[in-house]
C-alpha cells in the first residue's frame, strides 16, 4: 500500500464545512426556539436569516476553491443528484434558502399556518445541510478515514453543537423569561451533544487502532498534532463540557457558559479542518507516483 | 460496442517514459508544469524493493482504470463524468464544475486539475490547435479521438516493450481478453469495488 496525504481539499473546504453546518444548525434551532419556546417572531426571523447568512459566507469559500470560480453556476446543474452528495447538497441548500426566506416572510406577515409549514421545511433543510457535509466526505472510497459511517454522525453532532453555542451567545443577550428557558434547554442539549461527540471521537479512534494502514496513519497524524489533542479535544470538547455542566447548575454562571460557547465554536472549526487535513489515500502499491 | 481495457505488463516496461511523452503531446496535458506536479494522464513510477543484496527495481505504469463502477462518476454532481458506450470513463469539459470531488474520490490517483494557467500554456505551445479551452478536471480518455479513427491510444502505440496491451475485453480472440481470462493479468485494489478495466501482470 502507498499512503499519501490528500492535498486537493484544505482550508477553503474546511471553512465551508464549518460555516455550512453552523448555518444549517442555527436556522433549525432558531426556528425551533420560535415555534416551540415562544421566543417571538423576530427571534425566528433573525435566527433563520442569520443561519442563511452564515451558510452564504461558507459557500463563498466553496466557490473560491473551484478550479475556475467563475464556473460556479454549473453547481445548479444537479444532473448527478441520483448519486452525488454535492448535487444533493445543492438541492438541500437551495431548499434551506427558499423555505428559510419564506418562513421569515410568513413570520413577518404573521401568517401562522404558512409559517408553521415553512418552518418545518426550513428546519428539515437546515438539518439536511448539517448532515450532508459528512456524507460528502464519506463518499471518498480511497480515503478510509473518511469512508466510515461515523463521519456523517460526527459532523452532524458537531454542527448542532456549534449551532447551540451560537444560539447561547444570542440568547444570553435577551432578557425575557422565554429566552432564559430556551437558553437552559440549549445548554442541556449542548452538554448532551458534546458528550455524544466525545463518545463518537473515542469510537473513531478505537476503530482506527484496529483499522487498516491508512486509517492508522490518519489517526496518528491527528494524535501527533497539538491542534487536535489540545486545541480540539481538550479546549474544544472537554473544557466546554465541564464549563457548561458547571454553568447549568449555577444560576449566576452565564458568563462561564458563554466562554464555553466560544470554545465550542473554535473546536468545531478545528475539527473540520483537521479531519480534512488528515485524509490519507490508500493507493494500491506503485500508484502513487 | 466494445469494452475497452488495457493490460500493463510490468515486466516489459523499460521505464523510458515514451508513453508519458506521447500522451502529453497528443492530449496536450501539462508537461510544462513546474516539477511536473503530477499532472499526467499516465505515469511511470520507479520502484525499488527489498534490502541489499536482494534488491529489485522495476517500473510501474499507471493510467485511469476506466472502472465499471467508477467512484469518480458516483460523486460527480453535474454528470460531467460519464461512461461512453465502449465503457470508457470520460469528462464533458463543458459540464465540469471543477470542484475536485472526483479527484478525492478516485482511489487510483488518475485525475488532476487542468487550471487556468495550464490553459494559457496550452495556447502558448499549441496555438490554434490548443484543445483545452476551459478549466476542468482532466484524466485519461484511452485517446477516444484516436479510437474513432481506428488507432490505438498514444501510450500503447508508442510503447517499445509492448508493456501496454490495449484492446476489447469482450473480444475473446484479443490478446488482452486472453491475458485477463487466463488470470495472468489482474486488476489493482479489487477490494475497493470499483471494478477497474486496467489489469496488471506483475
Amino acid at each position: 500500500m502507498d499512503l499519501v496525504q490528500q492535498h486537493i481539499w484544505g482550508w477553503n473546504i474546511a471553512t465551508y464545512l464549518f460555516f455550512g453546518g453552523l448555518g444549517g444548525a442555527t436556522m433549525a434551532l432558531g426556528i425551533l426556539g420560535e415555534m416551540r419556546f415562544k421566543l417571538g417572531k423576530w427571534f425566528g426571523i433573525l435566527t433563520s436569516l442569520l443561519g442563511l447568512a452564515i451558510l452564504s459566507f461558507g459557500l463563498i469559500w466553496l466557490v473560491i476553491d473551484l478550479i475556475d470560480p467563475l464556473r460556479f453556476l454549473l453547481a445548479f446543474w444537479v444532473a448527478g443528484i441520483g448519486h452525488s452528495w454535492i448535487a444533493r447538497g445543492m438541492v438541500i441548500i437551495n431548499g434551506a434558502y427558499i423555505f428559510g426566506v419564506l418562513y421569515a416572510i410568513a413570520a413577518f406577515l404573521e401568517k401562522e399556518t404558512f409559517k408553521k409549514w415553512m418552518g418545518y421545511l426550513a428546519m428539515f433543510c437546515g438539518f439536511g445541510v448539517t448532515t450532508y457535509t459528512g456524507l460528502l466526505l464519506n463518499a471518498n472510497v480511497g480515503i478510509p478515514f473518511w469512508h466510515t459511517p461515523a463521519l456523517p454522525l460526527l459532523f452532524t453532532i458537531s454542527a448542532f453543537s456549534t449551532g447551540c453555542a451560537l444560539l447561547m451567545l444570542i440568547l444570553a443577550a435577551m432578557k425575557s423569561h422565554e429566552a432564559k428557558h430556551y437558553f437552559h434547554f440549549i445548554e442541556g442539549f449542548d452538554i448532551f451533544l458534546i458528550s455524544a461527540e466525545l463518545l463518537t471521537i473515542f469510537a473513531y479512534f478505537d476503530f482506527a487502532r484496529l483499522g487498516n494502514a491508512a486509517v492508522m496513519k490518519s489517526a496518528h497524524m491527528l494524535l501527533a498534532n497539538p491542534l487536535f489533542t489540545i486545541g480540539f479535544v481538550v479546549l474544544g470538547l472537554i473544557s466546554p463540557l465541564i464549563l457548561e455542566a458547571y454553568a447549568s447548575v449555577k444560576e449566576s454562571a452565564k458568563g462561564v457558559a458563554l466562554v464555553a460557547s466560544i470554545m465550542v465554536l473554535i473546536g468545531g472549526y478545528l475539527l473540520r479542518y483537521l479531519i480534512v487535513w488528515a485524509g490519507v489515500f490508500q493507493y494500491p502499491h506503485g500508484l502513487a507516483g | 460496442m466494445a469494452r475497452y481495457g488495457m493490460v500493463m505488463n510490468v515486466h516489459a516496461c523499460l521505464g523510458c517514459r515514451a508513453c508519458m511523452a506521447a500522451c502529453s503531446e497528443w492530449n496536450q496535458t501539462p508537461f510544462w508544469a513546474e516539477d511536473f506536479k503530477g499532472k499526467w494522464r499516465t505515469r511511470v513510477t520507479e520502484i525499488e524493493e527489498g534490502k541489499f543484496p536482494e534488491v529489485k527495481r522495476y517500473f510501474f505504469p499507471t493510467i485511469c482504470m476506466h472502472c465499471e463502477n467508477p467512484p469518480c462518476h458516483s460523486v460527480c454532481p453535474t454528470e460531467a463524468t460519464y461512461i461512453n458506450k465502449d465503457g470508457i470513463v470520460l469528462i464533458d469539459y463543458d459540464l465540469c464544475l471543477g470542484c475536485g470531488y472526483c479527484i478525492e474520490a478516485c482511489p487510483y490517483d488518475a485525475r488532476y486539475e487542468y487550471e487556468l494557467d495550464d490553459l494559457k500554456q496550452d495556447e502558448f505551445y499549441f496555438g490554434e490547435d490548443a484543445r483545452h479551452h476551459q478549466a476542468h478536471v482532466d484524466k485519461c480518455t484511452f485517446c477516444v479521438d484516436r479510437l474513432a479513427e481506428g488507432i490505438e491510444p498514444s501510450c500503447a502505440a508508442t510503447c517499445v516493450g509492448h508493456a501496454r496491451i490495449f484492446g476489447d475485453l469482450d473480444d475473446p480472440k484479443s490478446e488482452i481478453a486472453q491475458l485477463v481470462s487466463t488470470g495472468k493479468a489482474k486488476p489493482l485494489g479489487e477490494y475497493m469495488g470499483a471494478k477497474p478495466k486496467v489489469y496488471y501482470i506483475k
